[in-house]
């Protein structure tokens, strides 16, 4: 690594790819940011060209060779792209989703981009997995008209197993914003192997019950990221997992419903 | 918790299924093999012999008649409204009086061809051969030779002007007036013809030119109230010989219709349906346009049908059969075209457009029970043909938006969009009245215009291949292929300066190529206008009547045309590649880009430079000002000289009386792209140009809202004459509820905000795609 890159500019985040009219991140007609760079280490990853926080090469099909994924971009230059679809947002109630990697990861650049936005009146949303200290979150999540929260385990110690980090800061920053009277919505990936059994659907319902969580999403296991990690010369350990359909949480989302959690199953 | 505007509360989709009867029917028309069929070249060159010393427009109002008096009449077991086009379904009929010898050469041929295959039989092959000879030098299109200048026949034969279809068929592309013919028949229209030939004073020779018209008038009105008599009685005659007590009544409910209708008015929906199918078939008769359309069908029928449920005659199911019944009749007409203009209509489709939604006259939705149904109908006959067209407006429901998606969601590529918002205040700025301009419809596909007071070709007029002429122009105008010097000189491109100096050569030849379309396009309409008038045509468009004139004449009250750009997406990208990697980064010299289009790119290295065209270069259709503003200027010399010629209507009657541009490649860019050689964009030599005002394909890569962008930088106020987008949208995508409701709001700001022209979606997998590339004969 050259001292240059380490010289990280708070001026510049480290994006890898802006995509408009995305369309399940939020209401109406999005464009969504992706941040690069994740402090967690998920196994199941879709976009594992997002985990890495520095440029890295991967194959592109389309244009059959190595390509650079992951670019240092001003907020200027981001805001210039964003606002090239200003009609759209205004129209459909739409806005901005910033996603990643995890955004958080890169909270100076993501609130001076966050204030950007905000600045022209455009809907903001994020898609975060909470993983940052209080304060840090404290100071961003303000500025958000809808935060997505990933929740991945109810247990600590099998979180830190499954993602390489324990799971406080995350519920605590949840906590936050449930209390906060935002707009959120909480999603579970439902992962076989990590948190994919009866007894973990029991335990969400607890927690949530506690936390005053009154609704989630429920993401089924998906292999569409299974590509990306051949494209980037990775090993994937889940390769040989079998995905998940709507059919088979139902189970699962009768024991959130019994806890008196509404669980809706977003089938992909 | 996710908020949008969109919340429909009624149910959508569930169009349910065809009827029994109709499902039938549908399968015997499926199964039905195209055929050229020779009988109406028969009876229209008896009638040419019999009647040849008579004034125009008695000769061609006789041969209608002679062709609807002899002509095979059949009604299908399956079917509830009646009236054929040819000895069986499907089977085309031969229009000599057009063109023929085409049709000669290919007689041999028309069953190997590559696409659009038609059958012939021994007998057919023998009896057209026989009749040849009458029509040499005798046809439109022996006509059209004839009269070029000797120049512009030079861009015609090189195909860098396409007016293949403009010489070798019937004008078509017009909606006559149905809900003149629905609510007061076509006696009125005799009524008004006698009355104006009563007051005509014989010694002014233009008078009598007009009596001429009026007679003919009256001989077609005749035509159509004797054919619908033929099958009033075949009717009876079935009815008489029928077992099935059900079908016996609807046999004499049909004889009795066509014992009223299209002469009497109409007084139910059945009898609406019924005229307006039958006067749409014979217009179909008398002439091979394609692009007959049937206007604004759920505005003219809707006040039968409600009156008809009011009195308890009708159900909604019941008008939903007749509508599919529709539907179906429409599929049965055919149209076998030489194989030189297949190209620009593969398919061999005849465009016959039914328009729904928009406004009212006052600005209001016009949305109502019959529109409805029509999309219930069109999704259950589920045919390629009618296309059917939804006029947006932003105060067009979301229920009837999310409607409309569902169809989409069929997958025939229908409806189409086009966007009130734009063109009405368009139209007005061009003289049309306001209540006109309320009430225009689609003609074809992308097209607008006025049904039954616009003459034909609002657009449709010659194809201009503008990537070609780019060839041409760095060519030192001299045509690369040929070697023919077509422009003038203004220096070759591997000598140029700048960029600006290719668009100074650009500005300049496009302007000639410009002229050179309007003579030849001027060189049709005359031969048009002298020998082939429509009469029928013109007897129901306005106000054709009372000016005692044909349509070509200048009887209607509007006619404006438009011919067709192609390959604007290839040009756009050809000039930003030239600009930015030659002229700007000099990545490639010009020596190096004109050998490698010279050798389309199979020379040493060459790959690697068509990779830096087609990767290194900004693309159309990307929101990127850097390439979309540089088709705007390169379009603006054309937009600026076409609207400086008048058509040959001008100053005889008609507002307008002028030209516009307009987009609807329909795939005249497959047949044009047949003869362009590689183009700087790093397309290969011979490929299909783009679509329309598409981007090319696959360059478009950052999704639909940036193409909506690109294309809404045009200047679509004037290119009245359609700016088409088609966009491929795959099924799953649409599979959920929310998707589709964002896809609502995507063309809500496309129309609303951006002040598009027109969309059209093609839901199509992957899978299917490729195997239509690859057997563009299956689909």
């Amino acid at each position: 690594m050259s001292t240059k890159r380490k010289i990280n500019h708070d001026d510049k985040g480290l994006i890898f790819n802006i995509q408009k009219f995305s369309l399940n991140d939020g209401p109406g007609i999005r464009t969504v940011v992706f941040f690069k760079g994740c402090p967690l280490k998920c196994a199941w990853c879709a976009n594992p060209e997002s985990q890495a926080r520095r440029p890295e090469k991967m194959y592109d099909e389309a244009k059959g060779c190595q390509i650079m994924v992951g670019e240092y971009r001003t907020v200027a230059e981001i805001m210039d792209v964003i606002m090239q679809d200003y009609d759209f947002y205004e129209e459909s109630g739409g806005g901005v989703t910033l996603s990643g990697g995890e955004v958080l990861f890169q909270a100076p650049f993501a609130i001076k981009l966050a204030q950007a936005i905000k600045e022209k009146g455009i809907h903001l949303a994020c898609e975060t997995t909470g993983y940052t200290k209080p304060e840090t979150f404290n100071e961003f999540y303000p500025y958000m008209d809808l935060i997505y929260f990933d929740c991945k385990q109810w247990s600590p110690l099998l979180h830190r197993q499954g993602t390489g980090g324990t799971n406080e800061m995350i519920l605590k920053n949840m906590q936050t914003v449930i209390d906060s009277g935002k707009k959120y919505c909480i999603r579970i990936p439902v992962i076989p192997g990590f948190n994919y059994t009866d007894n973990d659907a029991q335990h969400f319902g607890e927690l949530f019950g506690k936390m005053g969580v009154k609704r989630v999403e429920l993401l089924p296991f998906h292999q569409f990221g299974l590509k990306k990690y051949a494209d980037l010369g990775r090993e994937y350990q889940m390769k040989d997992v079998a995905q998940l359909h709507s059919e088979d949480l139902l189970n699962y989302q009768k024991i959130l419903q019994d806890a008196g959690i509404t669980a809706q199953i977003n089938g992909w | 918790m996710v908020m949008t505007k969109v919340a429909p509360k009624k149910t959508v989709g569930n169009f349910g299924k065809l009827t029994a009867k109709m499902q039938r029917y549908r399968e015997e028309i499926f199964d039905a093999k195209p055929y050229v069929d020779p009988e109406r070249a028969l009876l229209t060159t008896e009638a040419y012999q019999q009647y040849q010393d008579q004034q125009v427009d008695i000769l061609r109002a006789r041969v209608l008649e002679h062709i609807l008096q002899k002509m095979t009449i059949f009604i299908e077991k399956d079917t509830l409204l009646v009236g054929n086009q040819a000895q069986h379904n499907r089977w085309a009929p031969v229009f000599p009086e057009y063109s023929m010898n085409w049709v000669i050469d290919e007689l041999d041929t028309f069953e190997k061809r590559s696409g659009d295959v038609f059958y012939i039989t021994d007998e057919a092959k023998e009896q057209l051969r026989k009749i040849a000879p009458f029509w040499q030098h005798n046809t439109l299109e022996d006509r059209g030779y004839a009269a070029f200048p000797e120049k512009s026949r030079l861009f015609y034969d090189l195909g860098l002007i396409g007016a293949d279809g403009n010489i070798t068929s019937g004008d078509g592309h017009i909606a006559v007036n149905y809900e003149t013919v629905i609510k007061y028949g076509l006696v009125s229209y005799e009524k008004r013809i006698k009355e104006q030939m009563d007051q005509l004073d014989l010694t002014d020779i233009n008078q009598q030119k007009q009596l001429y018209f009026y007679q003919a008038g009256l001989i077609v009105i005749k035509a159509v109230h004797d054919f619908a008599d033929r099958y009033a009685q075949l009717a009876e005659k079935e009815a008489a010989d029928a077992t099935d007590q059900q079908r016996k009544d609807e046999l004499l409910e049909i004889a009795r219709i066509m014992r009223k209708v299209p002469y009497q008015p109409a007084d139910s929906f059945y009898e609406a349906i019924q005229a307006v199918w039958f006067v749409h078939l014979i217009l179909q008769i008398e002439s091979n346009g394609h692009s007959v359309s049937y206007g604004r069908l759920d505005q003219y029928l809707n006040s039968f049908y409600e009156n008809d449920v009011q009195a308890g005659k009708i159900t909604a199911e019941k008008a939903t059969e007749l509508l599919t019944n529709l539907c179906m009749k429409t599929l049965t007409i055919n149209k076998v075209r030489s194989w030189a203009h297949t190209e620009f209509s593969a398919g061999s489709p005849l465009y016959q457009n039914i328009t729904i939604g928009g406004q009212t006259k006052d600005g209001k939705d016009a949305v109502n029970p019959m529109s409805y149904l029509i999309l219930t109908a069109i999704a259950q006959a589920h045919l390629p043909q009618p296309n059917l067209t939804v006029r947006y407006h932003h105060g067009l429901s979301d229920h009837f938006m999310r409607q409309c998606v569902e169809v989409i969601k069929e997958g025939l590529g229908m409806p189409a969009f086009n966007n009130d918002e734009v063109i009405i205040p368009s139209f007005i700025a061009r003289g049309v009245k306001k209540e006109d301009a309320y009430n225009y419809s689609a003609i074809g596909c992308v097209e607008t215009a006025v049904p039954g007071k616009w003459g034909y070709r609002c657009t449709g007029m010659s194809f201009i291949n503008f990537p070609r002429t780019l060839l041409i122009v760095m060519n030192g105008g001299r045509d690369p292929e040929s070697g023919k010097q077509l422009l003038p000189n203004y220096g070759h491109f591997t000598e140029m300066k700048s960029y600006d100096e290719l668009f100074t050569a650009w500005d300049q030849s496009l302007r000639e190529i410009t002229r050179q379309s309007v003579i030849i396009e001027n060189t049709c309409d005359l031969a048009l206008e002298q020998n082939y008038p429509d009469i029928l045509c013109s007897v129901l468009t306005e106000d054709c009547i009372g000016r005692g004139k044909t349509i070509k004449e200048g009887g209607t009250i509007y006619d404006f045309i438009s011919g067709l750009q192609v390959g604007i997406a290839n040009l756009a990208d050809s000039l930003a590649a030239i600009k930015k990697l030659v002229f700007e980064e000099k990545k490639i010299t010009q020596q190096e880009l004109w050998q490698a289009l010279t050798d389309n790119f199979q020379g040493p290295g060459q790959e690697k430079l068509r990779q830096m065209l087609v990767n290194d270069a900004p693309k159309y259709g990307n929101d990127n000002d850097e390439v979309d503003q540089l088709i705007v200027q390169a379009y603006e010399p054309y937009i600026d000289e076409i609207s400086k010629y008048k058509n040959t209507r001008y100053g005889r009657g008609p507002i307008g009386g002028t030209r516009y541009a307009g987009t609807s490649s329909i795939s005249a860019n497959v047949g044009q792209g047949h003869s362009t050689l590689a183009t700087p964009d790093g397309r290969f030599a011979r490929t299909p140009l783009s679509e329309g005002c598409s981007p090319s394909h696959s360059m478009d890569t950052d999704g639909p809202t940036a193409v909506f962008k690109s294309v809404s930088k045009l200047n679509t106020k004037a290119i009245t004459g359609g700016v088409l987008l088609n966009q491929k949208m795959s099924p799953q995508l649409l599979r959920s509820p929310a998707n589709c409701e964002k896809l609502v709001l995507l063309l809500r700001t496309f129309f609303n905000r951006l002040h598009g022209y027109h969309v059209q979606y093609n839901v199509v997998d992957r899978k299917t795609l490729v195997d239509a590339q690859e057997h563009p004969d299956k689909h």
